[in-house]
């Protein structure tokens, strides 16, 4: 294979593993401060992206043409949306659950998936079939050699990488940050430091569901298609790098995304006759993973010393 | 002078082998107050009621007047105050200097927090030596100098110190009853629950005795080391 399909292929499974490692860091968070699984997340990412097309569609029948304006409205109206989504599943769902069994979190916010997706196929104007998502990003190239970067990809990856230095710096340098640490690590102690809980919970809730919307977007940018399953879609794989991770480790959750994408990349690559197994593949080799390392990459919840 | 706690007449239930039978108690200002009993006699649990993480069934507690009997605890903290929590309970996969931030978490001044740290840093050199290793590393002498430390941070009127010589070595529960004096002498009143009568009794002005859930005996330090029941109760 020569140079420029490679790095086309590298490119590719870049992208793909930016969307899942902003997904995975989500179902991350939510297991730190709460110890919980939201199997709605997907979903978040379907309905993120579904509010950016239904906010570009309004623009434009209101006139506005400029894509930059747009694509900024979208985002901005769509991480909010979500962020706000987030936390009034996190007061009204999430919550109120805590002294249940974990198991009847996971069986809520199944269901809340289901209505959710089934939500979008049903209101949204021909909600069942696939929409086209509009390009809105420079479409020139740059080639170099045999290899075809496009503009939107790297500002694509760009954005990603700075979403993701920014959650770091959220989390390592602030006070927020450092309160979302110390409820993930112990709920209790936090709150007699004087530690607002509830609040940190829905902070934590609007942070990992905007991140959603952002995959979301991401993903009809990078297909210019989006439908109402993808989500579902983008939820499995999300949950899968996250526990490879070690659920509850954010770089674990955004290794665990790198290296699903790798490992579809690998399968598509290695099986060019039956390419559309790169699933099975990397699902097979997860499957491997957690029965060699079942804590995953990066073991979080480590023992204290007495 | 601040730092008042009425506890009147409160009953919780936390678990079936720890509850509060309709305890009433005083916590003068300025005085180290401490309260003893044995496993079981409802000491965690009534730190737990009045910091608002067992809410009592029954009975009300006053700090300085302000009824925080129903607040979450994030409102008890902001009244003034603070807990060094039993087993230390340190932050173990955040740094000494994040874990001591934390126990500042509800003051809005870096400057302030920054000139807290350093007063830390000068009453334990060791913190300071050790700043940026996980507090989850160190030794258990070392974690009780991060909950002291971060106890002391949130500059509290009243200060609850639940079994601070548990598990430490002689050597340096001597340690921390010195330091227990010394925050006494910087003017913050002080619940003192403790296992250890002798040395608590040596540190304390006055004190409670709690069995089964209830208050069965109180009076000054003097008083109580003086008293055959506490003698027979833990010295045998």
């Amino acid at each position: 294979m020569d140079l420029g399909v490679l790095a086309q292929y590298i490119m590719n499974g870049l992208m793909l593993g930016m969307m899942y490692a902003l997904v995975a860091v989500g179902f991350t968070l939510f297991f730190g401060v709460l110890d919980i699984i939201k199997f709605s997340h997907g979903d978040v990412v379907t309905v993120g992206a579904f509010a950016a097309l239904a906010t570009f569609v309004s623009l434009r029948s209101a006139g506005i043409v400029s894509s930059p304006l747009l694509l900024l409205v979208m985002v901005t109206v769509a991480l909010v949306a979500m962020a706000a989504l987030g936390m009034l599943i996190a007061r009204y769902l999430v919550l109120p659950l805590r002294t249940a069994p974990a198991l009847n979190t996971l069986l809520i916010t199944l269901m809340l998936g289901t209505v959710l997706r089934e939500s979008v196929r049903l209101f949204y104007p021909q909600g069942a079939n696939p929409k086209p998502f509009p390009a809105l990003l420079p479409s020139s190239s740059i080639n170099i050699g045999q290899f075809n970067l496009r503009l939107d990809n790297a500002i694509m990856l760009a954005a990603g990488v700075l979403v993701i230095v920014g959650l770091q710096f959220l989390l390592n340098r602030t006070k927020l940050g450092l309160a979302i640490r110390a409820v993930a690590q112990d709920e209790e102690t936090a709150r007699t430091m004087g530690i607002n809980f509830t609040a940190i919970v829905l902070v934590t809730f609007a942070i990992g569901s905007a991140l959603a919307a952002f995959a979301g977007i991401m993903n009809g940018l990078y297909y210019n298609e989006i439908n109402f399953g993808m989500g579902l879609y983008l939820g499995v794989i999300g949950f899968a790098a996250a526990i490879i991770g070690g659920l509850g480790s954010i770089y674990g959750a955004i290794l665990g995304g790198f290296l699903f994408a790798a490992l579809q990349t690998i399968g598509a690559v290695a099986l060019p006759f039956a390419s559309a197994y790169k699933d099975v593949f990397a699902f097979t080799v997860i499957i491997m993973f957690m029965a060699w390392r079942p804590t995953g990459l990066i073991q979080e919840k480590i023992s204290e010393r007495v | 002078m601040t730092g008042r706690l009425d506890i009147d007449n409160v009953t919780t239930a936390y678990d079936k082998a720890d509850v509060l039978d309709g305890v009433s108690l005083t916590i003068e200002p300025g005085r180290i107050t401490c309260l003893l009993g044995s496993n079981g006699s409802g000491k965690t649990t009534l730190i737990r009621s009045i910091l608002g993480l067992t809410p009592p069934r029954a009975g009300r507690i006053v700090f300085d007047g302000a009824d925080i009997t129903a607040l979450p605890t994030h409102k008890v903290i902001a009244a003034g105050i603070a807990c060094i929590p039993e087993g230390r309970k340190v932050f173990p996969k955040l740094s000494v200097e994040e874990n001591l931030r934390l126990g500042a978490y509800q003051e809005p001044s870096e400057d302030v927090t920054q000139e807290r740290m350093t007063e830390i840093y000068r009453l334990f050199p060791r913190l300071r030596e050790r700043r940026m290793q996980l507090a989850g590393t160190m030794s258990g002498g070392e974690q009780a100098m991060v909950s002291i430390g971060r106890g002391l941070m949130r500059a509290p009127k009243l200060l609850l110190i639940d079994e601070p010589s548990l598990g430490l070595s002689p050597l340096f529960v001597k340690e921390n009853f010195n330091i227990i004096r010394q925050i006494k002498e910087r003017g913050i009143t002080v619940f003192l629950v403790e296992q250890n009568v002798h040395q608590t009794l040596a540190i304390a002005d006055y004190g409670f005795v709690l069995s089964k859930g209830k208050v069965v005996m109180q009076g000054t330090a003097d008083e109580l080391s003086k008293t055959k029941e506490v003698h027979e109760a833990y010295f045998g």
